[in-house]
């Protein structure tokens, strides 16, 4: 039986400019800054079947983090093409897209508008967001005045509760206190254990995916090193950072 | 003397017009290109300002008769030509413009607004209730800050300058109003998306949207303070006819240059580092020839205020508006109508080169 696709990765380059930001002394004074291009991601190409999680591990700078925004839609990538067939996909990542003068629950709503849900359907959900992230009268003070574990914490809760068809989480689940870990976790393996939501994980730690993965890929310099069953590749990959 | 003007009246703006270009280009221009466009500027800048002045009756040059006026006003034609030009070359240049390609961009810019525009509006909400959430006295700030610039701007022009319009200060309030927003939506738009750089790296949004929101909350303040000229009004005893309803259309097509030029503005902003320092002065300039303080048509002399008055759109907008809701007369509909499409286009070729450039946005700041 074939499964339905829920995710198609085809062939994708990324690449980063450098030196793209001009002053006017620059272009005044200095002809042709030849603009120095650099290849984040070259040639992935995976897919992933509806209900699907699959992890992605990777040393620092290995091009993880800059795939999943492009996965995410912040910006499409040079070459290759990614077909979500119409998914709604959210990205969870450090320090989410908040507005540091604005409350906690206006940040909630803004949020849950840009994932493209309706007004109406954030405020039904609102309250439940609100006690999961345990932020307490925090919620109505502005989002600057949060500890970096609370920020998180939000931030987790938002796309937790807001449930779309895809999830991308960058490294996220290893904020927070123990009791949020704890918590954060189950609320995962909760959703992902939901046959109809995909989940790509990014994170450094290797008990987390074995623990939540039914697939690994192992990324390095912008490519794939390998992709398959999560015992494998993880031993694999303790081997390799270990010498 | 005399003879470098006449050189540099037909030259100067195409060198200017070049100077802007390969700024746009990132200076990544070769010396071949550089020489093509100086000579296309050269010859677009002399045929249009001769035209003009060739509608206006001068219908040949004779060098010994011309006076100093009119070779100054060839000038300056030709730079604020100079100046306009390269934006609109730069931006057709950007990628091809097809009419496919128009109509798809069209149809993507109508959807995109139809889903973004709740969160456009929410974040205005929001941004308004978090300025003044911690202040004393609240959004009572919002009537305060322009009442009080209306005073003090009153008292310097109207006593110590001796400027007077009929009902000064309201003739005064509503320049201010209209300048501040926009200035303030000008000023916001260049680094609008340095600004929401958190947001922009972990969603997708068109990133007009974020200029969009901006003007939203510039705009309520500018409603707010036209709520008070109403109220003035009734103080002065303003007569009131039914011109009072060009308001309307007046203030539409205000909002719609300032987003043209904004969008614009927003997108070279990214790449462009001081452009911040650029618009301060630009704007600067531009206020004190909008009349904010003072009728130019009346201030400045013939005919140089009246060519103010209609090249320069805000100053034509206020004007407009002074003369709808204080002096009872019909502004000038054809020129409305003018400035409304020439706002369509400058947004038109805005947004389509934010749509053409914005996936490298979030990879340059």
């Amino acid at each position: 039986m074939t499964k339905e696709l829920a995710i198609e990765v085809k062939n994708v380059s990324i690449s980063y400019r450098i030196l793209n930001n001009v002053s006017i002394r620059s272009t005044l004074f200095h002809h042709k800054t030849r603009d120095e291009v650099f290849e984040a991601v070259k040639g992935v190409t995976f897919d992933i079947e509806k209900g699907g999680i699959l992890g992605i591990i990777g040393k620092n700078g290995s091009g993880k983090s800059t795939l999943l925004r492009s996965i995410a839609g912040v910006f499409s990538p040079n070459s290759g093409s990614i077909d979500l067939h119409d998914h709604s996909v959210s990205l969870m990542a450090l320090g989410v897209g908040f507005k540091p003068l604005l409350t906690g629950r206006a940040n909630i709503m803004l949020s849950g508008l840009l994932l493209g849900f309706k007004e109406k359907e954030i405020e039904e959900r609102m309250d439940e967001i609100i006690e999961f992230a345990e932020l307490g009268d925090f919620i109505d003070r502005p989002v600057r005045t949060y500890s970096s574990g609370m920020h998180s914490k939000l931030a987790f809760a938002i796309t937790a509760l807001l449930e779309t068809d895809i999830m991308l989480v960058d490294e996220v689940l290893s904020v927070g206190d123990e009791r949020f870990k704890a918590k954060s976790l189950a609320k995962m393996k909760e959703l992902i254990t939901d046959e109809d939501r995909t989940v790509i994980i990014v994170s450094h730690s290797i008990e987390t995916l074995k623990e939540l993965c039914d697939s690994v890929m192992w990324m390095h310099d912008g490519e794939i090193r390998k992709i398959g069953e999560p015992e494998a590749v993880l031993e694999e990959y303790k081997q390799f950072m270990m010498a | 003397m005399l003879l470098l003007i006449s050189i540099s009246m037909f030259i100067l703006p195409a060198v200017f017009s070049l100077v802007i270009h390969n700024y746009l280009r990132h200076g990544e221009m070769s010396g071949r290109r550089k020489a093509v466009f100086l000579l296309v500027y050269l010859v677009v800048t002399n045929i249009i300002t001769f035209s003009v002045s060739y509608i206006r009756g001068v219908k040949g040059f004779r060098f010994s008769d011309m006076t100093l006026s009119y070779r100054l006003k060839y000038m300056s034609l030709g730079i604020v030509l100079g100046f306009v030009m390269p934006f609109i070359v730069c931006l057709l240049t950007e990628d091809i413009i097809t009419i496919g390609g128009f109509i798809r961009y069209g149809k993507r810019f109508y959807r995109d607004l139809k889903k973004y525009l709740p969160y456009a509006i929410w974040s205005a909400k929001a941004d308004l209730g978090a300025e003044v959430a911690n202040s004393y006295l609240n959004w009572l700030w919002w009537l305060i800050e322009p009442f009080c610039m209306m005073l003090i701007y009153t008292v310097i022009f109207g006593y110590v300058f001796r400027a007077s319009e009929q009902f000064f200060p309201i003739f005064i309030f509503t320049g201010i109003t209209m300048w501040s927003f926009f200035s303030r939506s000008i000023n916001g738009s260049v680094d609008a998306v340095r600004h929401g750089k958190d947001i922009i790296t972990k969603v997708y949004m068109p990133k007009y949207i974020l200029l969009l929101s901006k003007m939203f909350v510039n705009c309520f303040k500018m409603l707010i303070s036209f709520g008070v000229i109403a109220l003035m009004m009734i103080v002065f005893r303003v007569p009131v006819s039914w011109n009072i309803l060009w308001f309307i259309p007046v203030l539409m097509v205000h909002f719609l240059f300032t987003f043209g030029v904004g969008s614009i503005m927003m997108h070279y902003g990214v790449f462009v580092n001081d452009l911040g320092y650029i618009a301060g002065i630009v704007l600067q300039m531009m206020m004190y020839l909008s009349g904010v303080f003072y009728s130019i048509s009346k201030r400045i002399p013939e005919p140089f205020g009246d060519i103010i008055e209609s090249f320069n759109p805000v100053a034509f907008f206020m004007s407009s508006m002074r003369n709808a809701i204080l002096y009872s007369t019909t502004p000038e509909m054809l020129l409305i109508a003018v400035w409304g499409l020439i706002s369509l286009i400058l947004i038109a070729l805005g947004v389509f080169t934010i749509y053409s450039n914005e996936n490298s946005y979030v990879k340059v700041i």
